[in-house]
């Protein structure tokens, strides 16, 4: 049962993953798109409202994509601790319930509660790893490894709750300094945990050394 | 005041320091290329010397690039007449009260000086090609296969070739910045023009040229296209061989080019709101670097599933689409008009 639910773990990562890379891919189009855009209709050189109607529109084309994104963040953060069978549940439920945010309170609202929702979790996640949970389900192993990867999503849902707050200053610059500091923390765990797991070593091994020679005094 | 002076030196010894990296070039690109198309390896001790030699040629550079900067500190700073700076600074308290983000009050002690980092217009190339050629050094002393240690050398003879003949920093030293504050230090200026000049050149000293993150945003982003460069190489290989040592290497170059560019990229985000407001997202450079991150993103995810044959050759190819989107992303700049533009 277990092999089965780890197969299936594995290739719904996989899916995930690949849903995640078509949605950038898309993302990415739009983005020449906008480039060509910019350049053929002359933007710089236009009144502010014409840019301001430039934007909105680039906006409006690519806000499905981003929504997608969000969504996927949505679904990607529980897959780290809930079972299979719960983990359709959690998405089907997270759907019907940011259906209903957006049919009473418009879809920015609902976005901002999935984001809310996926940092809550996220963070849930990343307490997990640093306590070292043996539950927790990822595509790596290595505590260093799962620790910086769970950091690593805790600040791109927090740059994307970000953007929705630019405008006030102060909130807006403590959450992208939060943002970099566990983006940054993230990355050099997930990417250099090796040579973190070698100096946490390294200081328990002189911290045995010690006690020994205290002993042996 | 005639820059002549400041500058004189500074193109005489900097030409002497790029006649010498052409030297390098040359010979880094016949060795490289004697490595690249050979079956055997062919002289591996003087490829290893050649990169020393470039890395020492380019370090004594950014030397140079350094003290002419601490010049330009410590020879130009922007000097008010004591009647000008007390009605100035009543109007930047009057601007400061309403904006976002204040402009410091002037100080007839300390006037403003430029503190410039070393990687603005034609230096910026010299920073790029420099940390490639840190990088291509670090990455030759690791690898045995000669083939690809031939390919970095034939990459750091392009771009020392590029920069010699498009982009020499030493032949005109910032040409854009002298021809900005020119106007000043030539003088005869009256008051009220003095002032004016002053509130232009002023915010962009404060919101540009020494602003903390044009400390660190550019460098991030130069240190990442370096790494990508590499990527790129190893990538290239790895669509020919199956070989796993040169995956790794990938993976590595690609870890640090992600850290850089994520970091890079963020903290240009405060930076762009505190000078430019809201209004610069869907610049073209903005639109290529997001691109340029989803591809690279999509790289380091696709990536964990390498052990599978058609997700090897798909992430190879990902590297090498990583690369040719930094490449669009930065001649973007020269052809696409924006906040970012090189026009």
């Amino acid at each position: 049962m277990d092999n089965q639910d780890s197969t299936k773990r594995a290739s719904y990562d996989f899916y995930l993953i690949l849903a995640t890379a078509v949605v950038l891919a898309i993302i990415s189009a739009i983005c020449i798109y906008g480039m060509f855009y910019f350049q053929q209709a002359q933007i710089q050189d236009m009144h502010p409202l014409v840019k301001a109607r430039y934007m909105n529109t680039m906006n409006l084309v690519i806000s499905p994509f981003t929504i997608c994104l969000i969504l996927l963040i949505g679904i990607c953060v529980p897959k780290r601790f809930l079972p299979m069978k719960m983990l359709n549940w959690f998405t089907l439920a997270l759907l019907v319930l940011l259906g209903v945010i957006t049919y009473f309170y418009g879809i920015i609202m609902a976005l901002k509660i999935n984001l809310m929702l996926g940092m809550v979790l996220q963070f849930f996640v990343l307490c997990l790893a640093v306590i070292g949970n043996k539950h927790l389900h990822f595509e790596k192993k290595g505590y260093w490894v799962r620790v910086g990867s769970s950091a690593i999503h805790l600040g791109i849902i927090l740059f994307i709750l970000d953007l929705f707050y630019y405008k006030h200053q102060t909130l807006h610059l403590v959450l992208f300094w939060v943002t970099t500091v566990a983006t940054t923390v993230g990355m050099l765990c997930c990417f250099y945990s090796e040579a973190f797991a070698n100096l946490i070593k390294k200081r328990r091994w002189g911290k045995s050394l010690c006690l020994t020679a205290q002993e042996k005094r | 005041m005639d820059f002549t002076e400041l500058t004189h030196h500074f193109t005489l010894y900097g030409n002497f320091l790029i006649y010498g990296l052409s030297f390098i070039a040359l010979l880094a690109g016949l060795l490289g290329g004697a490595n690249f198309f050979s079956a055997a390896p062919v002289g591996q001790k003087y490829c290893r010397y050649t990169l020393y030699g470039a890395n020492i040629l380019f370090l004594l550079g950014l030397g140079l690039i350094s003290w002419m900067h601490y010049h330009i500190y410590v020879e130009l700073p922007l000097i008010l007449p004591d009647s000008l700076s007390t009605w100035l600074n009543q109007q930047l308290s009057a601007m400061n009260a309403q904006a976002d983000y204040t402009l410091p009050l002037y100080d007839t002690n300390s006037p403003p000086r430029y503190a410039i980092p070393v990687w603005i217009e034609n230096e910026k190339y010299f920073f790029w090609f420099m940390s490639y050629s840190i990088m291509a050094q670090v990455t030759y002393n690791r690898l045995k296969n000669h083939r690809i240690q031939g390919a970095l050398l034939l990459l750091l003879t392009i771009q020392i070739g590029i920069m010699a003949v498009f982009a020499n920093p030493f032949q005109n030293p910032l040409p854009k910045f002298f021809a900005e504050i020119s106007p000043w230090f030539q003088g005869g200026l009256q008051p009220m023009e003095q002032l004016g000049l002053f509130m232009k050149l002023y915010p962009k000293m404060i919101f540009y040229y020494n602003a903390s993150y044009m400390w660190m945003h550019p460098p991030m982003l130069f240190f990442s296209y370096a790494a990508i460069t590499m990527t790129f190489v190893t990538s290239s290989f790895m669509l020919v061989n199956r070989e796993l040592e040169v995956e790794i290497l990938g993976y590595d170059c690609a870890k640090f080019g992600y850290f850089m560019l994520t970091l890079g990229m963020l903290l240009g985000y405060p930076w762009a709101l505190k000078a430019w407001g809201p209004n610069w997202w869907w610049d073209p450079k903005i639109c290529s670097s997001i691109m340029m991150w989803a591809i690279y993103s999509t790289y380091l995810h696709t990536r964990l599933y390498a052990n599978k044959k058609s997700m090897w050759y798909f992430t190879s190819i990902l590297g090498i689409l990583c690369f040719l989107a930094m490449v669009f992303t930065f001649v973007s700049s020269f052809f696409f008009p924006g906040e970012h533009t090189f026009q």
